[in-house]
Order: C-alpha cells, then sequence, then structure tokens
C-alpha cells in the first residue's frame, strides 16, 4: 500500500466517524435542557392531586422543582423515593420543591404516600403526563423519569431511571 | 488523531450517561398462533435482563367467542414487594395457553395482548398494547403459524 492510499484510508475513517458521531448527536441524543417549549408546557401544567384538588405547577416558581414522574406499579420509583423525602426535608427551606406526577390511580397514589409518609405534593397524571414526559426527553415513556427545573422554569437535568442521592444534591446545591 | 480519540471520549460519555433501553416492543415481544380449532397460543419473548408482573396480563378477542373465560396462566417467580406483597414475575419466554369454548375454525380472530413489566436498569414501562391477527384452522388442521405483533425488519447488514 502507498503512502497516499493510506493517506486516503485514514481520511476517509475520519469522516464516517464523523458523519455517525454527527448522526448521533444530531438524531441520538436530544438535548432537552434546550427544549423551552417542553418546559414551558411543564410549567404551566395544571393536575389534580391526590384529594382532586386541581394543581398548577407554576404555584413553585421561583424554586428549584424537581418533577418526578412515578406510579405505585414501578418499584424502582418507590424506591427512590424516601430519598427525595430526605432532600425535601434537607433543601426544602433553601427553596427546593419536590413534585410527583403519578401515573397512576389516585386511590392507590393516596395509601402510598400515606404508608410511607410522602411529605411533598403530588398530582396524579394520565397518558397526558406521560406524553409530556416524551416531550422532555423520555423517549420510551417509562418510570421513573425526573426533571430538575432551577429558580426561573428552565430545565436543568433529565434523568431516566433512578436518580441518586449524589447527583441529586450535586445538581440541587448547585441550582439553589 | 486527538480529535478522533476525543470524539470518542464524548459519544462514550454520552452514551453512558443514561441507561440504553429497549423499546417495549422490543423487551417484551409478543407473538401468537392458533393451535388447532379450539386452542390458541400466546408467547411473550422476555429479554434478557427485563420482566413482565403476572398479574398484569390481559387478552382479549375479537371477536368475542361466547363463555369466553380469561385463560390460565403458568406459575411466576414469587417476588417480595413492600407495598404489593407477594407479586409473580416472567422472565424468558412466557407461553399462554388461551382456550375457546366452541370451535372457531375458519375465523379470523384479533388477540389484543396487555402486559406490563420492567428492567434490571430500574425502569419500569406502561401497560403495553400488542396485537396480532390469527386465521383459525379446521379442527384436526394446525397448528397454524406464528402471527408476530412487531415483526423485526430485515437489516441491511445482516
Amino acid at each position: 500500500m502507498t503512502n497516499s492510499v493510506t493517506r486516503w484510508v485514514a481520511i476517509g475513517g475520519v469522516a464516517v466517524l464523523a458523519l455517525g458521531a454527527g448522526l448521533y448527536f444530531g438524531l441520538g441524543v436530544r438535548t432537552p435542557e434546550s427544549n423551552p417549549a417542553a418546559a414551558a408546557a411543564l410549567g404551566g401544567l395544571a393536575l389534580p392531586d391526590a384529594e382532586g384538588r386541581q394543581q398548577r405547577l407554576d404555584q413553585w416558581r421561583g424554586k428549584v422543582i424537581v418533577v418526578n414522574f412515578w406510579a405505585t406499579w414501578c418499584a424502582p420509583c418507590r424506591e427512590e423515593m424516601p430519598e427525595f423525602m430526605k432532600a425535601q426535608t434537607e433543601f426544602g427551606p433553601k427553596g427546593l420543591q419536590f413534585v410527583g406526577i403519578a401515573v397512576d390511580q389516585a386511590d392507590k397514589v393516596r395509601q402510598f404516600a400515606a404508608e410511607i409518609g410522602l411529605n411533598y405534593p403530588t398530582l396524579i397524571g394520565g397518558f397526558g403526563a406521560m406524553e409530556l414526559s416524551k416531550s422532555l426527553g423520555n423517549t420510551l415513556m417509562a418510570l421513573p423519569f425526573t426533571v430538575i427545573l432551577d429558580r426561573k422554569g428552565a430545565i436543568a437535568h433529565t434523568q431516566l431511571g433512578v436518580l441518586k442521592p449524589d447527583k441529586l444534591h450535586g445538581i440541587v446545591r448547585q441550582l439553589l | 488523531m486527538a480529535a478522533w480519540v476525543g470524539a470518542l471520549a464524548i459519544a462514550a460519555t454520552a452514551a453512558a450517561a443514561e441507561p440504553e433501553l429497549l423499546p417495549p416492543e422490543q423487551a417484551f415481544p409478543f407473538s401468537a398462533r392458533a393451535l388447532d380449532d379450539r386452542v390458541l397460543e400466546a408467547r411473550f419473548t422476555v429479554a434478557d435482563g427485563y420482566y413482565l408482573y403476572r398479574d398484569k396480563f390481559k387478552f382479549a378477542l375479537d371477536p368475542q367467542p361466547r363463555d369466553y373465560a380469561p385463560p390460565p396462566l403458568p406459575p411466576g417467580k414469587v417476588k417480595d414487594d413492600e407495598f404489593f406483597g407477594k407479586v409473580e414475575t416472567y422472565r424468558g419466554e412466557v407461553v399462554v395457553k388461551i382456550p375457546l369454548p366452541v370451535s372457531m375454525a375458519g375465523q379470523s380472530i384479533v388477540m389484543t395482548a396487555d402486559s406490563q413489566g420492567c428492567a434490571d436498569l430500574g425502569v419500569c414501562y406502561p401497560v403495553n398494547r400488542q396485537q396480532v391477527t390469527l386465521v383459525v384452522p379446521a379442527a384436526g388442521k394446525g397448528p397454524g403459524p406464528v402471527v408476530e405483533a412487531h415483526p423485526k425488519k430485515k437489516r441491511w447488514f445482516q
């Protein structure tokens, strides 16, 4: 193989890689953090709580809001909630507000909330809530899915799957 | 070269940021066939690292034969759940035989299967509805062909 052929093969390789990376970043990985429309839809959301009272998410505007999509039928969701309750106690006075959105039946949510002594509000969302989470980056519409909004209502972080306490605390401390 | 390594490193970091999950129809692919004119067979092939809840299964037939009863489900693996108590889950292959109270030979039946499951990575999917259409063979002429709810697409490089 001559030098020039080697060079062309190398350039071709880099080009393929660059194209791959472009496709990967352009299509594969969405950054919901830069999706103001979805953030606005979330900020303006109004859903009933487990007692049937309509609650608007913008009533907590100005705080750092952790919106957690969950369900009682989702074991990993239930497992991470005690950590959320601890964080609510620790960071609540500094301006942190957890809000659950349960993709579930109100009676099951009430029962579970009472059982664990849930110390933050949880709203009841249906399929519409799942669609909203999809627009926020939860393309598989799986649970748990968590969105952290900064004090201005912009999306600071989204997480599919359990949000570990270390990660949560790190993000929250930065935003408070 | 440095840029190349850099791009790879960034791609690897981005990929590691969130668990790689299958869409539910690939995690819990559903297929069915008619064994004969009186028995249908539903099958879930649960991908490794995923599981389905036994009590969330629901099968509906259209047209629904008279006196149709929900089929018996095979026993699952018992798991202790803090909130729900004992729950049964399935991994691997789940086969459910659906007896028809009367012969439906020659008829076309739409089978709708609802299932719900989770991934060991720590996420759960909402109820997943999958559908197949089966043509029931004449008495003694089964089994009919396996019908997949989401047939795999042919790939270019395989």
